[in-house]
C-alpha cells in the first residue's frame, strides 16, 4: 500500500470569503470525519470552488478558520499543509515524465533518491501506470492523465485529498470508471476528502455526505440518500435530480398522517407530520409514479412521450396546468409509447412514502 | 473573351516581385559587395580589387587590439542579455499574471524607453554616469555617504551595458510575459500544493516552461547589444570599444575598407550565431529530455 495516511477530520468554522462586497462564502461551518469522503454540489457561483481553495490554503479566508485534525492551519502557506489536489485540467507538469510528476512532492519533502524510486513506482502501480512512467503527460490519454495526477496527489500520504471537478473533462464512460477507482483507492487509504463538483450524479456516486451549497451557504448536507430523497427545499430537490412540486392544504389528520388537498385536485397523503403549516409544496420524484387508462389517483393530460432507453419519460399536464412528469422503466422490452399516446387523459398513482414537503425557496 | 483566373502561383509571384526587388537591389546586393570587400585587397590608392586574401580577417584575430575589441563585444552582449533577463522576470510576471490596471502600467512603464530617440536617451545616461562629482550617479552615491571617491562608470563597458539594459528590457519582457501568459496558472498552484515554497515552484515549473520567451529575449538582446553603435561610440569611450564603433573607425579615419568589411562580417556571424545558437540549445535541452523519456 502506498499512503498509511493517518486520517485526519476537517472541520470548517465560520468560513468566509469576501470578494470586494460579494460574499462569495458566507459563514460555512461544516465537519468531515476522518476517512470520510464529502462532495461539495452547487450551480456554479454558489462558492464550492472558493471553498475549497480555502481549504488548499490558495486563497485566504476573510473570516473563519480551517481546522485538520483540530489543529488550526487558516494561517499555514499552501506548501506546509500536506495536501493532494486534483485539478480539472488535471495540471500535470508537462516538462517533466510521468515518474518525475510524481516524484515532484516528494522531492520537496527533500526526500533521499533511492526512497523516491520505489515510492513513485508504488503509486504508478496502484492507478496501473508503472508501464508509462517515462513518458510525457503529452503522451498520455485525458483518463491516464488524471490517475498520474491521482498518483502524485497521493504518493506523499496527504492528510487530505482534494479534488476540483476531477472528471468533467472526461467522456461519460471513462468518467464513470474513474469515479469507482478514485472512490475505491480514496476508501482503501482511508484519506479525508473533499470534492467539488456541479455533476449531480458524481456527488451521488462517489460521496459519503453531499454538501449542497447556494449563495456561499449550506443549504443541505447529508447522505446521498437523504438528499435524494428528503430534500429540504425546492432547490435541492430540483438540484438534485428531477422533481415534480404540487401544491395543497393540508386538510386533516388520518392515521397520523397528513392530509393534502392537491390545487390541481386529488388527495395525496404525506409519511411525517409537516410542520403545522397549512399550505405545503409536496416533492414527488417521476420515477414514483405509474400510470393508469383507469381513473385512480391524480388525473393528467399527456402532452409529448419521450423515449430515453432505460426509461421513458412521459410530461403531462394536471388539470390546472401544473407540469408533470413521470419515468416509466422500459421493462419487458413492451414500449410504453404503444400503452399511451400524446393527448390522453390519464391517472398518475404513487405511494404516499413517495411525497416529500419541502420549503419554496 | 473571358478571362481566366491566373494560376495562384503566378499571383503569389507577382505580389512578392515588388518587395523582392527592393531587397534584392537595396540588401542582398550590396551585402555581397560590403562583405566581398572583406577578402579583397585595397591598393595604395584605395581601390579594392583582387586578389583575393583573408588577411583582414587574420588580423582581427591575430591583432591584440582587435581580438580584445571581439571579446569585449562579445562580453557586453552576453552580460546585457543577463541583467535584462534578471530585470525582466519580475517585470513579466507583473504583465502575465498581474491584475490588469497593474499589468497596464508595467507595460507602458517597460515600453518607455524605446518612445525616446536613441540620441536623446544616451544623452541622459551621459548625465547620469557622469565620472565627475556632479553625475547623477555619483552626487547620489556622495549623498548615500559612499565615501569621496566618485565612482567611474562612463567611458567604461558598464556605462554600455547598463544603458543597454535601459533600451533592450521591453525586447525581453514582451516575450517572456507572452511565454509566461501560456503557462497554466494551476501548474504553479500544483506545484504550491505538493509542497514547493514559491522560488522552487518558479524555479521547478514557471522558469523551465518559459524557456520559449527567454530564448527569444536573449536571441534579441544579444544580438542588437552586439550589433549597436551609437550606445557604446557615446558611452562606452576608448576602454568600452565594441566592434561597431571600431568598424566606423576602420572606414572614416583609417580608410580601410577591406578591415571595416571583415569586422561587418565577424558581426553578421554573431549574430546568426546567437539566433541559431541559442535556440539549438534550448531545443537540444527538449530533445534530450523527449527521449529520455521515450515520448514519441
Amino acid at each position: 500500500m502506498v499512503a498509511t495516511a493517518q486520517a485526519s477530520d476537517l472541520a470548517f468554522s465560520g468560513l468566509t470569503k469576501l470578494f470586494g462586497t460579494t460574499r462569495a462564502v458566507d459563514g460555512v461551518t461544516l465537519r468531515i470525519a476522518a476517512g470520510e469522503m464529502v462532495a461539495l454540489l452547487g450551480p456554479s457561483g454558489c462558492g464550492k470552488t472558493t471553498t475549497l481553495r480555502m481549504i488548499a490554503g490558495l486563497i485566504e479566508p476573510t473570516e473563519g478558520d480551517v481546522l485538520i485534525g483540530g489543529m488550526r492551519i487558516t494561517r499555514t502557506p499552501v506548501h506546509r499543509r500536506n495536501i493532494g489536489m486534483l485539478f480539472q485540467n488535471y495540471a500535470l507538469f508537462p516538462h517533466l515524465s510521468v515518474a518525475e510528476n510524481v516524484a515532484f512532492g516528494l522531492q520537496m519533502r527533500g526526500m533521499r533518491k533511492a526512497l523516491i524510486k520505489p515510492k513513485v513506482a508504488q503509486a504508478l502501480s496502484l492507478v496501473q501506470l508503472g508501464a508509462l512512467a517515462d513518458r510525457l503527460p503529452s503522451a498520455l490519454s485525458g483518463g491516464q492523465q488524471q490517475r498520474v495526477a491521482l498518483a502524485r496527489a497521493i504518493v506523499i500520504e496527504p492528510t487530505l485529498l482534494l479534488l476540483d471537478e476531477p472528471l468533467g473533462a472526461l467522456d461519460r464512460n471513462l468518467r464513470d470508471s474513474m469515479q469507482v477507482e478514485i472512490r475505491q483507492i480514496q476508501q482503501r487509504l482511508g484519506i479525508t476528502a473533499v470534492m467539488v463538483t456541479h455533476d449531480q450524479e458524481e456527488a451521488l456516486t462517489m460521496a459519503d455526505r453531499v454538501v449542497i451549497m447556494r449563495d456561499g451557504k449550506l443549504e443541505q448536507v447529508g447522505t446521498p440518500e437523504e438528499i435524494y430523497s428528503r430534500p429540504t427545499s425546492r432547490f435541492v430537490a430540483s438540484f438534485i435530480g428531477t422533481c415534480n412540486f404540487l401544491r395543497g392544504d393540508v386538510i386533516g389528520q388520518e392515521a397520523g398522517r397528513p392530509q393534502v388537498r392537491l390545487a390541481a385536485g386529488g388527495q395525496i397523503a404525506l409519511p411525517s407530520p409537516a410542520n403545522d403549516q397549512k399550505e405545503v409544496l409536496v416533492s414527488v420524484r417521476p420515477e414514483a409514479i405509474s400510470l393508469s387508462a383507469e381513473e385512480r389517483g391524480t388525473p393528467a393530460t399527456i402532452l409529448q412521450i419521450v423515449y430515453r432507453g432505460q426509461a421513458t419519460h412521459v410530461h403531462m399536464a394536471l388539470d390546472d396546468g401544473t407540469p408533470f412528469l413521470a419515468f416509466l422503466p422500459n421493462r419487458d422490452g413492451k414500449p410504453v409509447r404503444s400503452a399511451f399516446s400524446t393527448g390522453d387523459r390519464i391517472w398518475a398513482s404513487w405511494s404516499p412514502d413517495s411525497n416529500w414537503a419541502v420549503s419554496e425557496a | 473573351m473571358t478571362s481566366r483566373p491566373l494560376p495562384r502561383s503566378v499571383v503569389g509571384l507577382a505580389l512578392l516581385l515588388p518587395a523582392l526587388i527592393f531587397l534584392v537591389v537595396f540588401l542582398v546586393l550590396p551585402s555581397v559587395i560590403l562583405l566581398s570587400y572583406g577578402v579583397l585587397t585595397q591598393s595604395q590608392g584605395g581601390d579594392i580589387s583582387l586578389p583575393l586574401t583573408m588577411g583582414s580577417y587574420e588580423r582581427l584575430v591575430v591583432s591584440e587590439t582587435y581580438r580584445r575589441v571581439v571579446l569585449l563585444t562579445l562580453r557586453v552582449a552576453l552580460v546585457t542579455s543577463l541583467f535584462t533577463a534578471l530585470l525582466a522576470y519580475p517585470a513579466a510576471m507583473v504583465i502575465a499574471y498581474g491584475k490588469p490596471i497593474f499589468s497596464r502600467i508595467t507595460m507602458i512603464l517597460v515600453v518607455a524607453p524605446l518612445v525616446v530617440s536613441v540620441i536623446v536617451r544616451t544623452y541622459g545616461w551621459q548625465l547620469m554616469l557622469n565620472n565627475s562629482p556632479t553625475g547623477v550617479l555619483n552626487w547620489m552615491l556622495h549623498a548615500l555617504g559612499t565615501g569621496p571617491t566618485p565612482v567611474r562608470v562612463l567611458y567604461t563597458e558598464w556605462a554600455t551595458v547598463i544603458a543597454s539594459v535601459h533600451v533592450f528590457l521591453p525586447l525581453m519582457v514582451l516575450p517572456l510575459s507572452a511565454s509566461l501568459g501560456r503557462i497554466n496558472p494551476s501548474l504553479n498552484e500544483a506545484a504550491r500544493i505538493l509542497g514547493a515554497p514559491a522560488w522552487r515552484a518558479f524555479l521547478r515549473v514557471t522558469l523551465p516552461l518559459s524557456l520559449p520567451g527567454l530564448v527569444a529575449g536573449v536571441t534579441i538582446v544579444f544580438s542588437l547589444t552586439a550589433g549597436s553603435y551609437v550606445t557604446p561610440q557615446m558611452l562606452g569611450g576608448t576602454r568600452g570599444l565594441m566592434l561597431g564603433v571600431l568598424l566606423e573607425q576602420q572606414i572614416n579615419t583609417s580608410f580601410d575598407w577591406p578591415m571595416a568589411a571583415a569586422i561587418a562580417g565577424v558581426m553578421v556571424v554573431i549574430a546568426l550565431a546567437a539566433n541559431v545558437g541559442v535556440g539549438w540549445l534550448a531545443e537540444r535541452h527538449a530533445l534530450v529530455r523527449a527521449q529520455r523519456s521515450g515520448a514519441r
